[in-house]
């Protein structure tokens, strides 16, 4: 298994009980981590605030929520109150295609953020399902563009993240689009790789936590196609791969791969 | 208002917008001197698409847009989005000496009936490959002049469009309207077709420069017209103004400014006249002794920014207003703007299938335009053929450099970590000498740069066309061109 993301994670996330601001309901009192102490706060939202500003992010208690692999976070239609900090584990986002399809749309790490595609019509557009065990912290939106408004740190960090999904969105499909099979999986792995680094875990060797299936759906292409580019990619040595576990034998070819046609 | 020098207007402005929009808010002391404007409005393009239009070649094809068609049916995530569709109607009763669109002048409505024969032509060849009844979440008709097509011509283009695509409940639904060539009647039935946008052409209510560009429309009729545009439940009403026409001084476009406030558009568009008489043939109809001089026109572009800032309207972006509680101006203050062929766009960034003469779809990362004249348009379509006559597949390096445009137009914040995650690149080294650039306008307080990112200034969004020229490589090798043949 993924040993080695394990092993090479450098801190733990301290855990504490906070009791809910004004508990409205019978609910028991939720799971909350500061952003001041969490181990993801040079990933997540507190990413380049200073430390007074977040001390104040801390005076909103996101609660924190385990979801069970295979279950939803929300499901298109929801209508939408929160943005979604993943702790741990990892999500894929879909959307329900015309013909029952489903079309994965993108996959959630730690320290990424989810459902901001609910901000234009108020409902989420697609569903987030766990592909693992996974923790995530919610953040009312209101609450923290209330915050927001009077600080223009806030207002920045709030506009870096909207710009950065964007981006990732976008960007990416617009490029698989324009590229053959061997280079949209290739800049799938790469970009799984250049994500796993930026949390301080491997980036050569990985566990993936999606399917064949739905690395096709994302990429666009069928299941045989990926396990066949997968085979060609073993036998070229550029990886080693058991199941789902991958081990990037040369880093170099393949971005070369991935570069081939596009320079 | 009049007796402020540009200098003060913009400052105060600049202090405005600080507290008034959440994302833009910036330290209130920021200040763009008039010479800065002056240094950094230049003509440009407004990137509707990166690369623009101009930089597309005639190599790519009717062969290559139907194989591009046919890869979205089997492509990526983005075939899961929802189409945006627009519609040119090329047809104009006259002609507007300022005009630089792509129009046929005739009396004859009977050109109408085959045109539309030919967009459903165009429209099947589409629906043959990508499938029939995909859904459209944004639909445009342009022009030209949609409206001289007769109601019972837009509804036949309706139920056309309706039979070849999903028009999805609750999109945008938006039509150019001449309002010489409406009444009360035509507004009601388009509302009834299922059009929730009306964009009324303006450009200038003095009636003096409205004869100077041949378009005399008066204030009444389009005061009335917009009336009932409200009592029928429009969603969102949109003014075009222009300035820089002839005959125009800083004080009659401050009255057409202050009608304009009276008919309170939800979105009003600013655009700069440019005179261009040999590309533009209905141009060289204007008296070019008519024409304000730049400092004249530099003054109304300030005056104008300073009056709809005072009138309550937020500065969406580049020749674009809104009034605050406007989605365009929601889109802005929650950082996801987006732009395509009509401006900025609340849509995210969806496959674009234009339809008509000389329109431009993107499908996936490739640019597609059709031909510019009617004969060539028919005769494609008649054989059968897509009328494609030009277009662009976009490579690496033009996909990178339009995510980077965008990210800057739309939500003025670009983050190199995002780029770099997305296209596997080390932005520093990338961009070297883009970065380089960027710098005299970082001394000039219209960008800054950190460790993590670029942002856009308050001050910065006022020229944000001339900080996108930076990251356009094809103008930039323009420039080092012409430097070459200087030297040489």
């Amino acid at each position: 298994m993924n040993t080695a993301a394990i092993a090479a994670e450098p801190r733990t996330a301290p855990l504490q009980f906070m009791p809910r601001a004004g508990a409205r309901s019978a609910t028991p009192p939720a799971l909350t981590t500061l952003c001041s102490t969490c181990h993801l706060k040079d990933l997540c939202l507190p990413c380049g605030i200073s430390a007074p500003t977040v001390e104040r992010l801390d005076g909103l208690h996101f609660g924190r929520r385990r979801v069970a692999a295979g279950q939803p976070l929300y499901r298109a239609g929801d209508a939408f109150q929160s943005i979604y900090a993943v702790r741990s584990g990892t999500f894929k986002s879909v959307l329900g295609a015309t013909d029952g399809r489903e079309q994965v749309t993108g996959f959630s790490m730690a320290g990424e953020l989810m459902g901001l595609d609910g901000l234009a019509q108020g409902r989420h557009a697609s569903t987030a399902v766990a592909l693992e065990d996974a923790e995530i912290c919610a953040i009312p939106y209101d609450h923290l563009m209330e915050l927001a408004a009077g600080n223009s740190e806030l207002q920045r960090a709030v506009g870096k993240l909207m710009s950065r999904e964007i981006v990732r969105e976008h960007s990416l499909m617009m490029l698989l689009g324009s590229m053959n099979a061997e280079e949209r999986l290739a800049a799938f792995l790469l970009n799984v790789s250049q994500r796993m680094k930026a949390r301080g875990w491997s980036a050569s060797e990985f566990h993936l936590r999606m399917s064949r299936a739905e690395i096709g759906s994302y990429l666009g292409m069928k299941l045989e196609t990926v396990s066949r580019t997968f085979s060609a990619f073993v036998q070229q040595r550029l990886l080693a791969v058991d199941k789902r576990h991958i081990r990037i034998l040369d880093l170099d070819a393949l971005t070369r791969t991935f570069e081939a046609r596009l320079q | 208002m009049n007796a402020r020098v540009p200098l003060t207007s913009i400052n105060e402005l600049l202090a405005l917008t600080a507290q008034s929009d959440a994302v833009m808010t910036d330290t209130p002391d920021t200040v763009l001197p008039a010479d800065l404007l002056r240094k950094f409005d230049v003509a440009g393009p407004r990137y509707t698409s990166y690369p623009t239009a101009d930089r597309f070649v005639e190599a790519y094809g009717p062969e290559d847009h139907l194989r591009v068609l046919r890869e979205r049916r089997t492509g990526a995530a983005a075939a899961a989005l929802p189409l945006s569709l627009y519609v040119h109607i090329p047809f104009c009763e006259s002609v507007c000496y300022y005009c630089a669109c792509n129009k046929i002048v005739t009396r004859q409505h009977g050109r109408a009936a085959p045109y539309l024969q030919l967009l459903e032509r165009e429209a099947s060849l589409h629906t043959d490959v990508i499938g029939v009844g995909q859904p459209v979440s944004q639909l445009h008709l342009g022009g030209g002049t949609p409206t001289f097509l007769s109601d019972e011509e837009l509804s036949e283009l309706m139920s056309m469009l309706k039979r070849n695509f999903a028009l999805a409940p609750g999109g945008e639904y938006s039509v150019e309207v001449d309002p010489r060539t409406v009444t009360r009647e035509r507004l009601a039935h388009l509302a009834w077709l299922g059009f929730n946008r009306l964009s009324f052409g303006v450009q200038d209510f003095d009636p003096r420069v409205q004869k100077a560009v041949h378009r005399v429309q008066p204030f009444e009729q389009v005061a009335s017209l917009m009336a009932d545009a409200r009592s029928m439940g429009f969603e969102s009403l949109n003014v075009d103004l222009i300035y820089g026409l002839p005959l125009q001084t800083r004080e009659s476009f401050a009255r057409t400014l202050g009608q304009v406030q009276q008919l309170r558009p939800d979105r009003i568009a600013l655009y700069g006249y440019a005179h261009l008489p040999d590309r533009f043939k209905p141009q060289r109809r204007i008296v070019p002794a008519e024409l304000p001089d730049g400092s004249g026109k530099l003054n109304m572009l300030a005056d104008s920014i300073d009056a709809l800032r005072e009138a309550g309207y937020v500065y969406v972006g580049m020749d674009h207003f809104a009034l605050p509680g406007d989605a365009l101006a929601v889109a802005k203050r929650q950082g996801r703007l987006h732009r395509n062929f009509q401006g900025y766009s609340t849509q995210p960034d969806c496959d674009l299938i234009g339809l008509g003469v000389s329109a431009i779809s993107r499908i996936g990362a490739s640019y597609a335009q059709n031909a510019k004249t009617m004969d060539e348009y028919e005769d494609s379509l008649r054989q059968g053929q897509l009328p494609v006559v030009r277009g662009l597949a976009m490579d690496r390096d033009d996909l990178v450099r339009r995510a980077v445009i965008m990210a800057l137009m739309c939500q003025g914040e670009l983050l190199f970590e995002a780029i770099e995650e997305a296209w596997l690149l080390d932005f520093k080294s990338y961009f070297a000498p883009e970065l380089a650039r960027l710098q005299q306008m970082a001394a000039d307080g219209l960008v800054r740069i950190d460790e993590s990112g670029i942002q856009v200034t308050p001050a910065g969004w006022y020229v944000v066309r001339a900080i996108a020229m930076v990251f356009d490589r094809y103008l930039q090798a323009d420039r080092q061109r012409m430097r070459f043949s200087r030297i040489l």
